[in-house]
């Protein structure tokens, strides 16, 4: 019995304690500290595919590897202005008629693809074919509004795609494109194309599935060039065919078809595992775009996908990734600031929440709209206004900003950005001022005695109008909400609190008074905010019509200096906000959180958002 | 029994009909896959949505819609099975199918250890009812019932990852925790060992005392950034390896059984150097595995000369010994390697990751070394594994503790008794056997329960299995994914059913399963 209990006694030690200790005894020095040169960002969802502009690939994760592993004529920096990349190349517009408009595009001489291939202007050619869709029914390859076309591309329909004549023309040399639009585009300068490999299409088309010799790329080129201008209907279904489906992979390694990973950026994809991370190293052969900084900077780049939130800032916390790029609460922010070895990066995105009021019907809409802002008599108007003036902008601000980032502003222009051009100026004479002076609840008093000429009988415990609140059940919609309904209580208006799943659907829902929701652009433009408050605009969902802002807007789609643009901005504005359509919230805030030895980070607005300079990021 | 099997499949496809017809419309009604368009300002926006209602088919509702989804799975039954195209344009099986093997990576392990420790722990619970290990594992059973397993494994990554890691830099464990550590396991022992009072101060003291000496060694040594057993602790592990197998499976009395686990685990000390040689830098998974198979076959042959009274259960003895005793030699292979795996540059000093399945920074010879590799396969399962062991073990510990105490309290077992038969073979002969019964009915459906997936679990810890396809498929609106793991669960989830039915017939004489 003794020896049981002393076999027991030893068990209990042995397992209980994690082991015995055994021979090594060698004692370890502390992990060497070379200088690091990997970044392993985090994304929050997997790479599906190569190529992210067809549709369904179009996500953050494919383009942002499509930008650390592409480079074209221009990008966006943090301001955010577009920048020219003249290592790649220039572009300047050679005609400027009523009727003729054109762009010459020059590709620097000795730049060259990952696999030795130069890069010419033939290499701009497919550019025309997934914009054009006019090329892309002449060369029966199918009409994109109608059926999915050979190249399913995310680009037709856009302002190219209504506005450009003929095919581009080549230049002798090939190193030249010159593009033709039927009137001036203010847009001009994102219009234009980007290159594309198009000799590996030619290839792998062909069945090839190793990098062709420095002759059969030139061959294929040529190839791809006669099959572009002889509209060659099979081939280039061959390619669209190819170039839609082909770079939908998810793993890369050594069985990879190597022409699927020819590009012209400064990385190029390496390996991927599917649904793990991609990971992406230096392109010896780089040369079209922003030099690498010359000390200690990246050699390896790699997105690991993971969910945004706790886990990801444990992840940094335990140094797993070195940038975080997500949307964390106020309580995400907290933890990230509270990490000793990160630090955080707080700014504010292009994307900004607005509170749009119905005035009528959207345009093509039958049914007709008759609550309590319907039209354009006094009664509707001061309603509205004094909706907007109840509307509680600070508070929303302080809740949903502030905590992210202490800077931030409430928003107060229609067609700028707080620190664009133009801005201040804007601000100061549209007359959003009455929005901005005073407290809360003087506005809303005033408020209140717009409502009470109409419901004598509305006080702050008597909501007398009740409006129906079109927004989605999102945490940051459904805390706004709260906060306007409660703020507008007590100028006599019952505002619904229920929200919406298929919000979207029902942007043009009559019976719905007003809608919350965000604008997101995804690129700064002089006429990008027409489509909000033109009469028959595609964003303008509420029923907004006015002849006089139409005609300032039509006016807006001319060669303009940055002066003349501000001072039709603010005759706009004065319009839209004499006839109190809306009000813009704020700029959402976005929060970056790095490895502090990684240097170089610097927060976007724009896609690509924080990796726009990787070219800068260094230990 | 077949038509019962047919009638059963049939009730089976209506089930499984019904169930998606109805899933695919709540999915269908409660998403907005416009909604994200809608908020662009792109200039072809009007493009895009009108390409996605096509492609989505979003003008025909949903009710009608889910019919052309089905025609894709009756066309399995003339073998063109099609679960459709997921958003992003792959295949939902294609998806599938590399998510399986992945969930499987990670609940596989966690789900057969949480079924092990639950319910050893359960039936030692039972056998020492109303003891201060039973109060105590009771306490801890629901305590780990109750926990959220997103908080568990925030925490099990804040201690166990990054303040594990942190502790490594300088890796000398503190007096204060050399004590709260060794409490612990002096009081865990001592209330497993149980007995008087006198008895659970003696044991609780030793197991202080030695715990405390051990730790502070181990400091002293930088075990914890170098760590290995040496022959030593095999040797240790082995002794005590034979001893316990033993006791279990014949009794200590069982001199012949005893020296047949003794000699066996004295063999692979033995060839603990031999070993190493074998275990070289080109092994691989079949190493592994013939030197598991030798081991079983030599242990098998010492249980055969040993005795020829018996032969089987002491051959059995000696295999489940050799068996168990060849772990703490792979163990402390693994071991070997952790040194250089913690220095190399991929590792960087953190060896305990919080997300992912593999480190991408392994170099390629790394990654073809079959230690390292499995190494740091092993760092990236730990957590989860730990994470839904402990929610999930205390489960099986009051199910397996109630099902043999209400054995143990029949009239057979008094009859046993009655008998003169030793407790050891009242226990583990007789009522244990019973007492597993109803626990294969949980066990197969948990199985099936696996394949659903840990949503939560698998989006935490960055892996992509059916649980994070499943929270991938409601975020991105994605019904032909969405579709395509509820089919796959809901269909193993009723087969479950049907075979946990099956095999209780097999296994219970009682029950028969009728025409």
């Amino acid at each position: 019995m003794k020896a049981t209990r002393i076999v027991r006694a030893v068990a209990g030690v042995a397992i209980s304690g994690l082991t015995i200790a055994g021979l090594s005894v060698a004692a370890v020095a502390p992990a060497g500290a070379a200088a690091r040169s990997t970044v392993v960002m985090m994304e929050t969802s997997a790479l599906t595919s190569l190529n992210g502009g067809t549709p369904d690939t179009n996500l953050v994760t494919n383009t942002d590897v499509g930008y650390l592993t592409g480079m074209g004529f221009i990008y966006y920096d943090n301001k955010p202005n577009l920048i020219r990349n003249t290592k790649f190349g220039h572009f300047e517009v050679v005609k400027k008629t009523a009727t003729d408009f054109q762009v010459k595009y020059t590709v620097n001489k000795g730049q060259v693809w990952s696999d030795g291939t130069p890069i010419d202007a033939v290499d701009l050619l497919l550019s025309h074919v997934l914009s054009s869709g006019k090329y892309s029914i002449a060369a029966g390859l199918g009409d994109p509004s109608v059926s999915t076309a050979a190249f399913d591309s995310v680009g037709y329909g856009g302002t190219y795609d209504g506005h450009v004549v003929g095919t581009p023309v080549l230049s002798a040399d090939k190193m030249s494109l010159t593009i033709k639009y039927d009137s001036f585009q203010p847009e001009w300068e994102i219009l234009g194309p980007g290159p594309s490999p198009v000799h590996t299409l030619e290839l792998l088309a062909a069945g090839k599935t190793k990098l062709g010799t420095a002759k059969e790329n030139l061959a294929a080129k040529a190839a791809f060039l006669k099959d572009f201008t002889t509209k060659n209907t099979a081939q280039l279904k061959k390619i669209g065919a190819i170039w839609s489906k082909s770079f939908n992979i998810k793993t890369v390694d050594s069985s990879t078809n190597p022409l699927l990973l020819v590009c012209n950026g400064a990385f190029k994809v390496a390996s991927a595992v599917a649904d793990q991370s991609v990971t992406m190293v230096l392109n010896p052969k780089y040369n079209s775009g922003p030099a690498m900084t010359k000390t200690n900077p990246i050699t390896k780049v790699i997105f690991s996908f993971i969910a945004d939130g706790s886990p990801s800032y444990q992840a940094l916390r335990n140094g797993d990734i070195d940038i975080y790029d997500g949307q964390p609460d106020a309580a995400g922010v907290a933890q990230l600031k509270a990490i000793r070895s990160a630090t955080v990066y707080g700014g504010v995105s292009m994307t900004y929440e607005h509170v749009d009021l119905r005035v009528g019907a959207a345009n093509g809409d039958k049914t007709e709209y008759t609550g309590p802002f319907a039209g354009d008599t006094q009664k509707a108007k001061d309603l509205r206004h004094a909706f907007l003036l109840a509307l509680p902008r600070g508070d929303i601000l302080d809740s949903q900003v502030k905590p992210f980032n202490p800077s931030g502003v409430v928003m107060n222009s229609h067609f700028t950005l707080p620190g664009q051009t133009g801005y201040s100026t804007i601000v100061a004479g549209s007359g959003v001022s009455e929005y901005t002076t005073g407290t809360q609840a003087e506005r809303t008093a005033k408020a209140l005695a717009l409502v009470k000429k109409y419901y004598p009988t509305a006080s702050a415990t008597v909501q007398p109008v009740d409006i129906k609140f079109l927004f989605k059940g999102s945490q940051r919609r459904i805390d706004e909400n709260k906060l306007i309904a409660a703020e507008e209580a007590k100028a006599g208006f019952n505002v619904s609190t229920t929200p919406n799943a298929a919000w979207s659907s029902n942007l043009s829902n009559v019976s719905y008074d007003l809608a919350m929701f965000a604008w997101a652009p995804s690129s700064v433009s002089q006429t990008g905010t027409n489509a909000n408050f033109q009469t028959d605009g595609g964003n303008n969902h509420s029923g907004w019509g006015n002849a006089e802002l139409d005609k300032i807007l039509h006016s807006l789609e001319a060669y303009l200096t940055p002066a003349q643009i501000t001072a039709k901005y603010l005759a706009a504005e004065k319009i839209v906000n004499a006839n109190y359509y809306t009000l813009p919230l704020y700029q959402w805030p976005t929060t970056i959180a790095a490895n502090t030895a990684l240097k170089g980070i610097k927060s976007a607005p724009l896609t690509p958002n924080v990796v726009w300079n990787f070219w800068e990021w260094h230990y | 029994m077949f038509a019962y099997i047919v009638r059963r499949l049939g009730m089976m496809m209506v089930v499984v009909f019904g169930a998606s017809f109805m899933a695919y419309n709540l999915e269908a009604y409660s998403s907005d896959p416009l909604a994200e368009l809608q908020q662009s300002t792109a200039p072809n926006k009007q493009y895009l949505i009108e390409r996605l209602t096509r492609d989505l088919m979003l003008d025909v509702p949903p009710p009608i819609r889910y019919f052309n989804w089905l025609k894709g799975l009756v066309a399995g039954l003339w073998g063109q099975f099609d679960l459709g195209m997921t958003r992003d344009k792959h295949s939902v099986a294609e998806y599938i199918g590399a998510a399986i093997p992945t969930t499987f990576r990670l609940v596989i392990g966690s789900t057969v250890l949480a079924i092990v420790i639950g319910i050893t722990i359960g039936m030692v619970t039972a056998i020492r009812q109303y003891s201060r290990f039973d109060y105590s594992m009771t306490f801890v059973a629901f305590l780990l019932f109750s926990l959220p397993v997103f908080w568990v494994a925030v925490l099990l990554k804040e201690y166990l990852a990054i303040q594990f890691n942190d502790f490594l830099l300088d890796p000398h464990m503190t007096w204060p925790y050399i004590i709260a550590f060794s409490l612990f396991a002096g009081l865990l022992w001592a209330s497993i060992i149980g007995g008087e009072r006198r008895r659970f101060y003696a044991v609780f003291v030793g197991v202080f005392v030695g715990n405390a000496i051990l730790l502070e060694v181990l400091s002293l040594t930088s075990w914890f950034i170098q760590p290995g057993l040496g022959i030593a602790g095999v040797a240790v592990f082995g002794g005590v390896i034979a001893v316990a197998v033993t006791q279990i499976s014949t009794g200590l009395d069982d001199k012949k059984a005893l020296y047949a686990s003794l000699i066996t685990a004295g063999l692979v000390v033995a060839a603990y150097y031999p070993l190493q040689l074998v275990m070289n830098d080109k092994a691989s998974l079949l190493t592994v595995i013939a030197l598991f198979a030798g081991v079983l076959v030599a242990a098998g042959a010492v249980g055969y000369f040993i005795t020829k009274i018996d032969r089987r259960a002491i051959m059995r003895t000696a295999m489940l010994t050799g068996f168990l005793a060849m772990i703490p030699v792979v163990v402390d292979r693994f071991m070997q390697e952790f040194g250089a795996y913690y220095k190399s540059d991929a590792i960087n000093g953190r060896p305990i990751p919080t997300m992912g399945q593999a480190n991408q920074l392994l170099t390629p010879e790394q990654a073809h070394n079959f230690w390292i590799n499995s190494l740091d396969g092993f760092t990236h399962v730990f957590l989860p594994t730990v994470a839904l062991t402990l929610i999930s073990f205390a489960g099986y510990v009051r199910f397996s503790r109630g099902s043999l105490l209400e054995v143990l309290n029949m009239d057979y077992i008094r009859t046993a008794r009655a008998k003169g038969l030793t407790e050891r073979t009242v226990i583990v002969r007789h009522a244990l056997r019973n007492a597993m019964l109803p626990l294969t009915t949980i066990l197969v459906n948990d199985f099936a329960g696996v394949i659903g997936g840990a949503i939560i679990t698998e989006s935490i810890f960055g892996w992509k299995g059916m649980g994070s396809l499943f929270n991938q498929a409601i975020g991105s609106y994605d019904l032909n994914l969405f579709m395509g793991v509820f089919i796959i669960s809901s269909f193993l989830t009723v087969l479950a059913n049907l075979v946990a039915d099956l095999l209780f017939g097999v296994m219970d004489p009682r029950i028969r399963i009728r025409k």
